[in-house]
C-alpha cells in the first residue's frame, strides 16, 4: 500500500504529466489494434506512414536518451508493428503488393 | 610496448567505452546529426499526414486514431511547459498535431451526427 502511495505521489506518477505523456502515446497503439479489425479502404496510407517512420526514430531516441527509457522504447516498438501491419493492409488493397501479371494490374 | 598501445586504444575517447551520450559531449556529432533533434523533428510528419488528409471524406478518417492524435498533442503541449527547460520545439509540434485532430474529429461528428437530415445534400465541412 505504501509502494502505491510513493508512486501515486512520485514526481513522475500519475498526477504529473511526466506520466501521462508517454501514457498518451499508448493511445497510437490501442487505435491501431481497434483499427485492425475495419476495412482497408479506411486506411489512411498518409498517416501510417508517417507513423511508422515517426515510430522508428523515436524508438531510437528512446534508447539513447539519458536515462535509458525503456517503456517508451516499447510503446513505440509496439506501435512500429501495428503501424507497419496495417501499412501492409492498405498497400495490399491499394495493389501495390500484387505479384507483376500478364493483363497490366494498376 | 604493445600494452601502452592497447592502453591508449581502449582510453580513446571514441573508442569502445564510449557511449554514444559522452560522444554528444565532446560535440563530435552536431545537433542537427542526432535522433534527439530527427526524432522531434519528425513529428511534424504527423500533422502533415493529417493535413493531407483534410481532402479525404470524413468516412474514412478513424475516430481513435484522431482521438489518440489529440490527447497525443494536448498532453505533450502541456508537458513540453512543464520540464525544465520549456522546450518550444516540441510545444509547437504537439500544438499543430492537437490542431488537426481536432479539425478532422469536427469534420466527421458534423457529417456523422449533425447532417442526417441531410443525407441527399452535400455538406460543406
Amino acid at each position: 500500500m505504501s509502494a502505491l502511495k510513493a508512486f501515486l505521489n512520485s514526481p513522475v506518477g500519475p498526477k504529473t504529466t511526466h506520466f501521462w505523456g508517454p501514457v498518451a502515446n499508448w493511445g497510437f497503439v490501442i487505435a491501431g489494434l481497434v483499427d485492425m479489425k475495419k476495412p482497408p479502404e479506411m486506411i489512411s496510407g498518409n498517416m501510417t506512414g508517417a507513423m511508422c517512420v515517426y515510430s522508428a526514430l523515436f524508438m531510437r531516441f528512446a534508447w539513447m536518451v539519458q536515462p535509458r527509457n525503456y517503456l517508451l522504447l516499447a510503446c513505440h516498438a509496439s506501435n512500429e508493428s501495428v503501424q507497419l501491419y496495417q501499412f501492409s493492409r492498405w498497400a495490399r488493397a491499394q495493389g501495390y503488393l500484387e505479384k507483376k501479371e500478364p493483363e497490366a494490374q494498376q | 610496448m604493445a600494452t601502452s598501445k592497447l592502453q591508449a586504444l581502449w582510453n580513446h575517447p571514441a573508442g569502445p567505452k564510449t557511449s554514444s551520450l559522452s560522444l554528444s559531449l565532446t560535440h563530435t556529432h552536431t545537433h542537427t546529426e542526432q535522433v534527439h533533434f530527427w526524432a522531434p523533428t519528425f513529428k511534424w510528419g504527423i500533422s502533415i499526414a493529417n493535413i493531407a488528409d483534410f481532402a479525404k471524406p470524413p468516412e474514412k478518417i478513424s475516430y481513435p486514431q484522431q482521438i489518440a492524435v489529440t490527447a497525443t498533442g494536448l498532453i505533450w503541449s502541456r508537458y513540453s511547459m512543464v520540464v525544465t527547460p520549456k522546450n518550444w520545439n516540441l510545444f509547437s509540434v504537439n500544438v499543430a498535431m492537437a490542431c488537426t485532430g481536432i479539425y478532422q474529429l469536427s469534420r466527421k461528428i458534423q457529417q456523422d451526427y449533425l447532417s442526417e437530415e441531410e443525407e441527399k445534400t452535400p455538406v460543406e465541412g
